[in-house]
């Protein structure tokens, strides 16, 4: 449903957001773009919905090349965007039919998509006097109405409150009952990925540095990991680890903060080696890896911190 | 196609309708012009009744600009706080936002030239027209509208911010409204400032309004220096058409490339 291949952009000035970067989400999938700021996702989304003009490779939207077809790419997706893109003087309901009428199809849906996305009640009253959820969920169900093949979402929780966050989660959780609707979701939240998508990508610097299932991903350093803090450089600590075995190819040092993934090996057998081999740790904790771990590993940030 | 252009075009008739600012302030200096100050020149320098119709019509050379870049600020606006990306990211191709501005830019020029007009009438300012002098006057506030809206989406597509886009204002809406004859006629200027005026298409919208509602071709003599005022009118029609149809070309253009990054 959505094809990306060698897909990259570079603005004016020469910096370069997106860098050949390639995926395929398949129908009916909720694919994420996983990364911090300007790890180059809206770029993605931007080029996809044809706001952004690739500057290499293509990229194809429900069959309809980006670039060749822009019209007919459009026709088939909808966008829910980053920041509130909406109307706001006018009725939620004016906001839902001018979507429906400029895509030509969904006017006699706008009730039944306002009442299932919760915003029902409101649909008649300026969108100005709506709280910052209930806005979201509106451009939401905006983008619904036209029963559109590929949904985008750029950042759809960000600026929300926890408690209207884990809402509108809930909500979009509930898109992916619908037949025949692909999604493609960015965020920065790991929590937001791990519960939407069936499969994530995640972006650093421009590029797609890893790619599959949130569990693959977790998979990848065990069922458990070693988190090590160290008295000075993580990266002399983690090579001796490497030097006698105790750490694989999987282990990973950021400053210092040494993370050993157990593989087949326990938390008890690992820590006395540990402790053998004398290094400097000033405390030591065992716990399953998350997603974060993941990324750390694989651009030497945290998630948290990046975004 | 259609379909969508009705629905651009409304949904931009709605939203300057809830901003009666848009509407009112472009009003509010012509009808000055028109109602206080030309009467008020009439009683104390003792200028003829026919200089209050001239400057009446001459006011519609600064209503024009000044509502047409009014309304410009709802583009930006728009890029700001409202719905454009949505509106790019629809199936429909992007001159069309630009020409259902247009639309609405035009009728609600057309409004407010009548409300000028009527006050005018009704303040006791005397216009000769006829069914062929109406039409002149149509096609020149036309274009001219078409024009300036074309110089508003252009502007308003490359300046980031409102308040830079308002601090630009007086020199392109009055500005060349007063070297375009619009209070006298342009030969009573230095010989410099009246070659200048003949090259403003303003000037031309001018000496049309007037050839068409008074029946005063002495505008349109000053700049083609011709007694064929017939000829004279269809040249500067079509300067004023030709104005119009280059600007909404480049708004086009500048409108759909600054909508792609």
């Amino acid at each position: 449903m959505i094809e990306v291949d060698a897909l990259s952009k570079v603005y004016p000035g020469g910096v370069e957001a997106v860098r050949g970067i390639s995926f395929a989400v398949e129908p009916g999938e909720v694919f994420g773009l996983l990364g911090p700021n300007g790890a180059g996702k809206s770029t993605t989304i931007g080029m996809l919905t044809t706001t952004i003009a690739p500057t290499g490779g293509f990229a194809r939207v429900g069959g309809h090349d980006v670039l060749r077809d822009p019209m007919a790419a459009r026709r088939v997706s909808s966008v829910v965007f980053q920041d509130p893109v909406v109307d706001r003087s006018l009725t939620g309901r004016r906001n839902l039919e001018l979507h429906a009428r400029l895509w030509g199809s969904g006017r006699d849906r706008i009730d039944g998509v306002a009442s299932a996305l919760g915003v029902g009640e409101l649909i008649d009253r300026p969108v100005e006097t709506y709280s910052g959820g209930q806005r979201r969920r509106l451009e939401i169900a905006r983008a619904l109405v036209s029963e559109p093949r590929v949904l985008f979402l750029d950042e759809p929780t960000v600026g929300l409150d926890p408690r209207i966050r884990a809402e509108l989660l809930g909500t979009i959780s509930d898109l992916r009952g619908r037949r025949e609707l692909t999604i493609l979701v960015t965020t920065h939240y790991l929590d937001e990925a791990e519960r939407l998508c069936d499969r994530i990508a995640i972006m650093h610097e421009g590029r797609i540095v890893a790619l599959d299932t949130p569990t693959a991903l977790r998979d990848e350093l065990g069922a458990e990991i070693v988190e090590l803090r160290i008295d000075g450089d993580g990266s002399s600590a983690l090579a001796r680890l490497r030097e006698h075995g105790v750490a694989g190819s999987t282990a990973f040092a950021v400053g210092s903060t040494l993370t050993v993934p157990l593989m087949q090996r326990t938390a008890a057998a690992t820590l006395a080696e540990i402790e053998l081999l004398r290094l400097p740790v000033t405390s030591a904790s065992t716990r399953r890896p998350s997603l974060d771990d993941v990324y750390l590993r694989l651009t030497g940030g945290r998630l948290a911190e990046a975004a | 196609m259609t379909a969508a252009i009705a629905t651009l075009a409304g949904r931009r008739f709605t939203l300057t309708a809830r901003t009666p600012r848009e509407l009112l302030v472009p009003l509010l200096t012509p009808a000055l012009f028109a109602l206080v100050i030309a009467p008020a020149l009439k009683t104390a320098l003792h200028t003829p009744a026919s200089y209050e119709s001239y400057v009446a019509l001459g006011t519609v050379g600064l209503l024009v600009p000044l509502n047409t870049l009014f309304l410009g600020l709802g583009v930006i606006v728009d890029r700001e706080q409202g719905a454009q990306r949505e509106l790019l990211a629809a199936p429909v191709p992007r001159a069309l936002l630009v020409f259902g501005n247009l639309i609405v830019a035009v009728a609600i020029t057309g409004l407010q030239i009548a409300t000028l007009l009527g006050l005018a009438v009704a303040r006791g300012i005397h216009f000769h027209a006829t069914a062929g002098g109406v039409l002149w006057f149509l096609g020149a506030t036309a274009g001219l509208t078409v024009a300036m809206y074309g110089v508003a989406e252009i502007l308003a597509s490359r300046i980031p911010r409102q308040e830079e886009y308002i601090a630009r204002l007086p020199a392109i809406a009055i500005a060349p409204w007063f070297l375009a004859g619009s209070l006298f006629p342009i030969t009573a200027m230095p010989i410099g400032m009246t070659w200048v005026a003949r090259f403003l298409p303003l000037t031309h919208a001018l000496a049309l309004m007037r050839y068409g509602l008074l029946g005063d071709g002495a505008g349109l003599h000053n700049v083609w220096k011709t007694n064929n005022l017939h000829l004279a009118a269809s040249l500067s029609l079509a300067v004023v058409i030709a104005f119009g149809a280059l600007l909404t070309v480049g708004a086009v253009r500048v409108f759909t490339r600054a909508a792609m990054r």
